[in-house]
């Protein structure tokens, strides 16, 4: 009897074994949307919103959502097993590189059509209330064919974050020159402040991109994110490269050792407690910052780059939306994209400081926020997208080469030329590749 | 003579079947996802045979992540199995007041998690208010870049490892110690041994069999921890200056989206890691001290 007990025992144990091996297949159910979207500093009550009132509209219809911070592992293992989400907000740039592995892999739905459909309970169509030009970078058409494979959501510009009453404090005014900007650094550096930090190497990107815009202007900034022959031995790109290096005269000294790891807060720290003047970030800065401790009197100040000539270029990083090619229910999909440019679903975005590329809608902005979004009223360019799809290279990335190295810049254990030159070869080898 | 058979084959399928599907299944799945190329999320992928491979040798990031891991490896065992065969030996030898009480200090980083202790020392390290400039400070020493120095980052995180293994090894090295008969260390007290002597040729022939098992745990820890500390202190910066081998395989399959380039590295660690260990063992080997 009890050989017999424990021979059952071990059936069930192998029995139970491979049942969990189960492959998970994914519903079919043309009434449920599978919704995954990445829980950032806005929160995931705002899309348990957007999918109440999407549900609402579509009588029958059940809004299936992931909102998670660690979205790439929760969907990542899912989509691993065959089991796809039918949207996806999360946005490139990330460390797990999620949506930039699938655009290198091709495995994004046409967008296009999305853009002229009516938005649901609207008469509108989408394009008609995008800002011109937001689906016409690489971050959304990644490709040459000409087709949005990725929609656009909440931007925010990027530029140089300071504290305005340091400067009043001081009587310095805001750079708007580079041959102004050090200047200001050899005043505040007899004053024992640094003109400089920096979160990590990678908040360089908005920074690099706006710079090299200024430097040859946008078609240049196009030639470069296409990987253009030779287009790293210009002297507008070298010109780009030497102020990064210049640029480490004036870096607080602690930067780079607080730049690696969890310890970036540190850095923007500093700007908080006035022993740096300008750090290079984005709007959600604020939020990040908000139960920081601060100077007496701090006031957060935005501005665009200085100009190196005239034009003044702000980078505007943008989220994005996107259908995986292995979606079972695209056309709900679609319509729930076509839908997040409602009236309605960009009050609630905007309710909790969410902002759209949507016509008119930085008129509803105040405080913080309407400092930052008028940085392209008050005279500077925008310059979006990003770098263009490649085919995965085995070991080479240009955000690496690019960007990451800019901490061997900053403490000299790497030259101008030597960077330069990984640049050239990073850029080569993935021109090679290019979708 | 059959049934007992059969019986025994149904008492260890269980646990055999997961071996085969948790162990064996995922490991042979690394060495073929390595001969592809592949994004790790779609459904295309493409054959490329050895290619990945051959990319390997000419990737100077993923030959400074091998040296900073064999950098760590021979470091971390060498400083730890001194460190920890001291204290076991001190604890378990020498008249010390509260011995329990030092052998719970000395095994309480163990029990702290990987980013526990990156907090510490990226605490410790920290360029203006840690405690080791402030030391620096207090002997006139200008402050050190403890983690954005690419020359010492390496260094740094093997300090980690070592304060956080010591407690551990010490432990294991301590059980075998006790085990030791009293009798050998007094009839060698009646010889006249000195303590080094006694250490050398009574405790450490006696407890080697110990001593070699645990030299597999530093290779296979090392390699892990390694990865765990430097996710959460450097992210592999300064500049990829203290990139390690899991770091620089978790960067390629994931952030670089060649999954299928990672799994190359994978399979250079499990080789890697298997040969060493077959060599540690292989010099190690000693006919063992019978009491």
């Amino acid at each position: 009897m009890k050989k017999f007990i424990a021979l059952m025992l071990c059936t069930v144990l192998c029995v139970s074994s491979l049942a969990s091996c189960r492959r998970n297949e994914s519903s079919n159910d043309p009434n449920t949307l599978k919704v995954a979207v990445l829980e950032s500093a806005y929160g995931s009550e705002m899309w348990e919103k957007i999918c109440d009132e999407f549900e609402k509209l579509n009588g029958g219809m059940t809004v299936e959502l992931t909102a998670e911070k660690n979205l790439e592992d929760v969907i990542g293992a899912q989509m691993k097993g065959g089991d796809y989400p039918d949207v996806v907000h999360l946005a490139t740039g990330r460390e797990a590189a999620l949506t930039e592995t699938l655009i290198k892999d091709e495995a994004l739905t046409d967008l296009t059509e999305v853009f002229e459909m009516t938005i649901p309970g609207e008469d509108t169509k989408v394009s008609d209330k995008l800002i011109p030009g937001f689906t016409d970078t690489l971050a959304t058409n990644p490709y040459k064919d000409k087709k949005t494979y990725l929609a656009p959501m909440f931007y925010s510009p990027c530029g140089l974050f300071y504290d305005a009453d340091l400067l009043e404090d001081n009587g310095w005014k805001v750079p708007e020159s580079w041959d102004e900007m050090w200047e200001l650094g050899d005043e505040a550096k007899k004053k024992g402040i640094y003109l400089f930090t920096y979160p990590t190497a990678g908040y360089f990107d908005a920074f690099i991109y706006a710079l090299l815009a200024e430097s040859g202007g946008i078609d240049f900034y196009n030639d470069v994110m296409n990987y253009k022959e030779a287009v790293w031995d210009t002297p507008e790109a070298t010109r780009v490269l030497n102020i990064i290096k210049r640029l480490a005269d004036y870096t607080e000294p602690t930067t780079v050792a607080n730049s690696t790891g969890d310890n970036y807060l540190k850095n923007q720290q500093l700007v908080l407690d006035g022993k740096a003047i300008f750090m290079p970030n984005g709007t959600w800065v604020v939020g990040e910052m908000e139960d920081a401790p601060r100077r007496e009197g701090f006031r957060w100040g935005f501005t665009a780059l200085p100009a190196i000539e005239e034009d003044r270029y702000s980078f505007t990083f943008f989220e994005q939306c996107w259908i995986p090619k292995e979606a079972k229910n695209k056309t709900a999909a679609k319509e729930f994209i076509a839908f997040l440019y409602s009236d309605k679903a960009a009050e609630i975005f905007a309710s909790y400081g969410a902002v759209q590329p949507i016509s008119d809608i930085t008129d509803s902005l105040d405080g913080d926020n309407k400092l930052f979004y008028s940085v392209y009223e008050d005279g500077a360019k925008a310059v979006m997208g990003g770098f263009a799809a490649t085919e995965a290279v085995a070991g080479v990335s240009i955000y690496d080469t690019l960007f990451e190295s800019i901490n061997s810049i900053m403490t000299g254990d790497k030259t101008v030329d030597t960077w330069k030159n990984e640049i050239i070869a990073a850029s080569d080898k993935l021109r090679d590749n290019l979708k | 003579m059959k049934k007992p058979r059969a019986f025994i084959f149904f008492c260890i399928a269980p646990a055999l079947l997961l071996f085969l599907v948790f162990m064996v299944y995922p490991t042979i799945s690394v060495f073929v996802m390595s001969l592809f190329k592949w994004g790790g999320y779609s459904t295309s992928r493409a054959f490329v045979g050895i290619d990945n491979f051959k990319a390997l040798l000419s990737d100077t990031r993923f030959i400074g992540s091998f040296k900073n891991t064999v950098i760590l490896l021979v470091l971390v065992t060498a400083f730890t199995l001194v460190a920890a065969l001291w204290c076991a030996n001190t604890l378990t030898r020498e008249n010390i007041k509260a011995k329990g009480l030092f052998r719970v200090i000395f095994y309480i980083p163990n029990i702290l998690s990987a980013v526990v202790i990156a907090a510490i020392f990226s605490a410790i390290y920290d360029p203006s208010s840690g405690l080791a400039n402030s030391f620096l400070s207090l002997m006139g020493i200008s402050p050190v870049m403890w983690l954005g120095n690419r020359d010492i980052v390496i260094f740094s995180i093997a300090i980690a490892m070592i304060w956080q293994a010591t407690g551990y090894y010490m432990v294991m090295y301590m059980s075998s110690m006790a085990a030791i008969p009293e009798s050998l260390y007094e009839a060698s007290d009646i010889e006249g041994a000195s303590r080094s002597s006694k250490f050398f040729k009574i405790t450490l022939p006696l407890i080697w069999t110990n001593l070699r098992t645990t030299l597999t745990f530093f290779i296979i820890s090392s390699i892990n921890i390694s990865f765990l500390l430097v996710r959460a202190m450097t992210g592999g910066g300064p500049d990829g200056a203290s990139e390690v081998f899991l770091s620089y395989m978790y960067d390629q399959a994931y952030t670089n989206s060649s999954y299928g380039y990672g799994m190359a590295i994978g399979v250079v660690i499990f080789v890697f890691s298997f040969t060493l260990s077959a060599i540690v063992n292989l010099i190690t080997k000693r006919e063992p001290v019978e009491l």
